[in-house]
């Protein structure tokens, strides 16, 4: 019994040691990871109060952004209660290593929006809710989270330097949640020209590595 | 495929498959990460629209009013070497998930996904089964679950992910050591040439609306 204890005593000051590094290294230093590091453990609402105010009105405005059949207007505040309440329900599992707050809020943020869609369309049901599909563990070894970081600053830096048309495209199917298909009508450029510009998208941001060697049909 | 993925803009049937081949490849999970970045910056860059206390408060009081969300992951150890969301779909239909016969050498348990345009199943290829050949009227993911099996073209192991565009002929053989288990997404085919096709279109000439 005392042994677990001291166990669990050692991996928690493990993970804050962990997240302390990540500091100093000048990264994951943002306030919100910190913040969404303490509601986890600590369900700590003062915190929770302070990622409300500085995301919930991103996610609305994510939400107000959609173009998916079927979406309206005043389904966005219903999205940012959803995610919200997600948010402080799942802060446990928020991971810092593996993501920054803002990236962990948009992945709930966009699995709460396609599951308020699926609900509205799907007269049938379907057993499984979006966040199922990003079930599968990472393993944390050392190369993945330094590749992860350096990735991470990379999008940061180079997402402003984009042409304005493959900033266009990705924020139609990232915002808008638009289908290379239904981009591609909508702009009136064959599919091809939708999937070459997203890819030299996200070349320019160095975010697929060495793309001849993948499994072109998955990255198409 | 991957973009699409994490934008949330894949077809279900598809995202089903996508997370099914994630469940064996680092790799793809490792770019999906990133992929997740560039959602979240733009997210993070629009401009904020301003939420009303009121919607804090009711945030709250739902909050004081829930258990936190316990993670299911029992459905993870109890499960095979199965991707969660394909266990998830088994253990979700545990009653109604059969195999039925499909061919000497090939069984197939169905889903029920709500899913109107793709058929998601399980098909079961025994060692060193022949199925028959056959050609495809719409799109078909397919995902190798366990075991392995070939064609003409290639030889496909557990994870990997292929994709049959309509009038790609094959005939897929179970490997010779083992049952082949595959996840498959098919597009519904909307044709008119199936077998009762003769049938049908007298009848839709002599009815004219």
């Amino acid at each position: 019994m005392l042994n677990k204890k001291e166990e669990i005593v050692d991996k928690h000051t493990e993970k804050n040691s962990r997240v302390a590094v990540l500091n100093l290294a000048g990264k994951r230093s943002d306030q919100w990871s910190l913040l969404l590091v303490s509601v986890g453990e600590n369900r700590d609402r003062q915190a929770f109060g302070q990622l409300f105010k500085h995301f919930a009105p991103l996610v609305k405005s994510f939400a107000q952004a959609s173009r998916h059949e079927g979406w309206f207007p005043g389904l966005s505040e219903d999205l940012v209660q959803e995610v919200m309440i997600k948010v402080w329900q799942k802060a446990a599992g928020y991971n810092p290593e593996k993501a920054s707050a803002t990236t962990w809020i948009y992945t709930v943020a966009r699995n709460c929006r396609i599951d308020m869609l699926r609900r509205k369309s799907n007269t049938q049901h379907l057993p499984l809710e979006n966040e199922d599909f990003w079930h599968e563990p990472d393993e944390e070894t050392p190369v993945s989270l330094l590749r992860q970081k350096r990735s991470e600053d990379k999008v940061q830096q180079s997402l402003a330097q984009l042409p304005k048309e493959q900033d266009e495209i990705l924020r139609k199917v990232y915002l808008e949640g638009k289908s290379h298909a239904e981009a591609s009508s909508e702009l009136g450029l064959p599919l091809g020209t939708v999937k070459s510009r997203v890819r030299l998208a996200l070349q320019k941001m160095q975010i697929l590595v060495a793309p001849e060697l993948q499994d072109e049909l998955i990255h198409d | 495929m991957l973009v699409e993925f994490a934008a949330g803009t894949l077809e279900t049937a598809a995202s089903i498959c996508v997370s099914a081949h994630l469940h064996f490849c680092k790799q793809c999970r490792e770019d999906l990460m990133s992929l997740n970045e560039v959602g979240a910056k733009l997210m993070a860059e629009a401009t904020p629209e301003p939420v009303g206390e009121e919607v804090f408060d009711s945030v709250m009081a739902a909050i004081d009013g829930k258990q936190p969300a316990k993670e299911p992951q029992d459905l993870h150890s109890a499960s095979t070497r199965f991707p969660f969301s394909v266990s998830k779909l088994i253990s979700g239909s545990a009653t109604t998930l059969t195999w039925k016969r499909l061919s000497a050498s090939v069984d197939i348990a169905r889903f029920k996904t709500g899913q109107k345009e793709f058929e998601v199943a399980l098909h079961k290829i025994c060692a060193g089964g022949k199925t028959p050949k056959h050609d495809h009227h719409g799109l078909e993911y397919t995902v190798v679950l366990k075991g392995s099996f070939s064609d003409e073209r290639a030889v496909y192991r557990e994870g990997d992910f292929l994709l049959r565009q309509p009038g790609d002929v094959h005939q897929p053989m179970g490997a010779q050591n083992g049952e082949c288990i595959c996840l498959s997404a098919l597009a519904a085919p909307i044709k008119l040439s199936n077998p009762l096709g003769f049938l049908m279109k007298p009848w839709l000439r002599t009815n004219p609306m």
